[in-house]
């Protein structure tokens, strides 16, 4: 613990050393340590008398559920990846007849996926970059207590919690040809073309991506903030540090954590996202958004192709996968009380 | 045994500060903090701001971009319920929404309990399961719960797809491993001493579970609830695929009118409005009565 460290030292009157900030573990109680995850450490003595009765039929009810809702469907999900599946055969998908890889090298070859997965992955980090410094500037403004604060954090959360198609609709009316943005932009002398078609519809979306997922980024920034100790802003003060300088080198580093987990969370939920561009754009979408999750959606419900289809979710699946894997390794599961909020 | 929002936290050891205080741990300048929190509150607020002036305007105003309305009548909200058939919709949408939030929120508590506070083989592969299944894509999951409902129909007779209980089956899917997360991280804040005094009194598993942990952990269980409730809320992936216009939600049901009103005349705009006002409004007032519990949750698993 950063605080103790540097009082003993005082009291030593040794060289004052400057612990750095660690963001990673703030202050821990270590009371928490009795978490069951702590295998390593020995089992502690109290924990022994419940040890013989783990009531592990609990888990039955839920358990049961996910593995019929949730497991059996994702397998049969994939496995129809490899099917020769459309409008014809799906009645009857037991006896499609099984063509193997041939769907994913379709899909590869013969459809736009892999500029599918450029459009969603370039998109989604377009809107990460850009919403990151958003969130920051609006946790680190919201920080310290004034008035009327509690209402500017409820104002700041309101694009998040806002269900995504209210926002689609909202922004696709704001967008129309003609419409408020266009008189507005006309207003201050730019002539803007079309918003929900053409190559500008890729911006479009990135806009209001932005604007409904800053707040996320705001959350984690300032759960971030609360692991500052009161101490190094003392420290700092005394030093006589700058705003800028004390953001930059003080706070900051505080933030590095959360906010990277914000940006696996996002990217997750941006390549996911299936209900802004859909709604927003209506099918056909212009080809300028025809991101993964629409593609894969169209090939299934408007050209019934159904096994191409899988496999596309397939590939969604992997590439998800990705961002996904390195958020399973950074979170803790029995030490963090919920990810990115650190204790 | 305050709940593991960090923000309250901050509310307890920093508001109280002295006016030197608040200078040390400033963070911003006043000037910049004034312009930081002015933009941000005018990009969140005039669009807001405009959903309201347009849903009390006329399409025409709408459509040539005016920002004020030409006249103000409050008709769209007396049509949208039969024209946008929000009235059904919004039916549909609590129904099923509903009871998605219960049985999710029910099934979570036990298997988060056993989860947080036993230890056994596989445990933490399940925990990363949960925070896995929170991030399949929905595409993914489309597809074969279509077939397998399409299939009940075929094989076994019973017509699941086009009734609000396919919606409800599907909904689980994606809600029960968020629940039951939310609810792990909720649970690993109680304090043990209650449920150890509780067992040296002589209580059962199931005693514990309902006796304490139950009555203890009401503020989870609701926030677990919320969230399930919003995804069923909030989808229109799988809504748009099965339901048929008797049991559509509320967001289907405006999304196609949005996209049916597309044909050459002026497109319904003041009733949209409305209708998204609507639809939003739920979800709104849900948040700011829970708000101070919600917001841990928000960042738990990153649910939306």
């Amino acid at each position: 613990m950063p605080i103790n460290s540097r009082e003993e030292s005082l009291l030593e009157g040794g060289s004052v050393t400057v612990t750095p900030p660690r963001p990673a573990e703030p202050v821990t109680p270590t009371v928490e340590n009795d978490e069951p995850g702590g295998t390593k450490g020995g089992q502690r003595r109290r924990r022994m008398s419940s040890e013989k009765n783990r009531p592990l039929w609990m888990l039955i009810p839920g358990g049961t559920l996910m593995v019929i809702i949730v497991v059996l469907p994702m397998l049969l999900g994939i496995y129809m990846a490899t099917l020769n599946l459309d409008q014809y055969s799906l009645r009857r998908w037991v006896s499609a007849p099984f063509i193997g890889a041939e769907n994913f090298v379709e899909a590869l070859t013969g459809t736009p996926l892999i500029r599918a997965i450029w459009l969603s992955v370039s998109y989604s980090l377009v809107a990460m970059i850009i919403t990151l410094p958003l969130g920051i500037a609006a946790a680190v403004a919201t920080q310290n207590s004034f008035k009327g604060r509690g209402i500017v954090r409820s104002v700041f959360l309101i694009p998040y919690v806002l269900p995504a198609f209210v926002v689609a609709t909202v922004w696709r009316t704001m967008f129309q040809p003609g419409g408020i943005i266009d008189n507005a932009l006309q207003g201050i002398g730019i002539e803007s073309g079309l918003w929900l078609n053409g190559p500008n519809s890729y911006w479009t979306l990135i806009i209001v991506q932005i604007w409904a997922s800053w707040p996320f980024i705001y959350l984690l920034a300032l759960s971030g903030l609360q692991a500052v100790d009161h101490e190094v802003h003392e420290a700092s003060a005394i030093d006589g540090a700058l705003w800028w300088n004390k953001l930059r080198y003080v706070v900051f580093p505080y933030l590095k954590g959360p906010l990277s987990l914000a940006f696996l969370i996002g990217m997750l939920h941006h390549i996911n996202n299936f209900t802004l561009p859909f709604v927003l754009f209506g099918l056909p979408a212009p080809s300028d958004v025809e991101v993964l999750p629409l593609l894969t959606y169209v090939t299934s419900f408007q050209s019934f192709r159904f096994g191409l289809s899988a496999a596309m979710a397939f590939v969604s699946l992997v590439l998800v996968a990705i961002p996904l894997f390195v958020y399973l390794r950074a979170v803790k599961l029995d030490d963090a009380e919920t990810p990115g909020v650190r204790k | 045994m305050s709940t593991s929002t960090a923000i309250r936290r901050d509310t307890a050891t920093f508001r109280p500060g002295s006016r030197r205080q608040h200078e040390v741990t400033r963070l911003l300048p006043t000037p910049l903090l004034v312009i930081v929190i002015g933009v941000l509150a005018a990009i969140v607020l005039v669009p807001m701001l405009y959903i309201f002036l347009a849903s009390i305007n006329t399409d025409i105003s709408v459509a040539r971009g005016d920002f004020w309305p030409a006249e103000v009548t409050f008709e769209n909200y007396t049509k949208i319920w039969t024209s946008v058939g929000l009235a059904n919709g919004l039916m549909n949408s609590v129904l099923v929404a509903g009871s998605t939030a219960v049985v999710s929120a029910a099934v979570s508590v036990s298997t988060a309990y056993v989860l947080v506070r036993y230890q056994f083989r596989g445990r933490l592969t399940i925990l990363r399961g949960l925070l896995a299944l929170q991030s399949i894509p929905g595409t993914l999951m489309l597809l074969p719960v279509f077939v397998l409902f399409s299939s009940a129909a075929t094989y076994l007779g019973v017509r699941v797809i086009g009734t609000q209980w396919g919606l409800f089956l599907t909904y689980l899917t994606f809600a029960l491993p968020f629940s039951t997360w939310v609810m792990v991280t909720y649970l690993r804040g109680l304090p043990r001493e209650l449920e150890e005094a509780a067992r040296i009194d002589g209580a059962s598993n199931l005693g514990v579970l309902f006796r304490i942990i139950l009555p203890l952990s009401w503020p989870g269980i609701v926030v677990s609830g919320i969230f399930a409730f919003l995804l069923g809320w909030n989808d229109v992936l799988f809504a748009s695929v099965m339901t048929r216009p008797e049991s559509q939600t509320a967001a289907v049901a405006l999304q196609v009118f949005g996209s049916s009103a597309e044909g050459g005349a002026i497109p319904f705009y003041g009733q949209m409005m409305a209708s998204a006002l609507v639809c939003a409004a739920p979800v709104v007032i849900l948040y700011l009565i829970f708000q101070r519990y919600l917001v841990g949750g928000l960042t738990a698993g990153g649910v939306k």
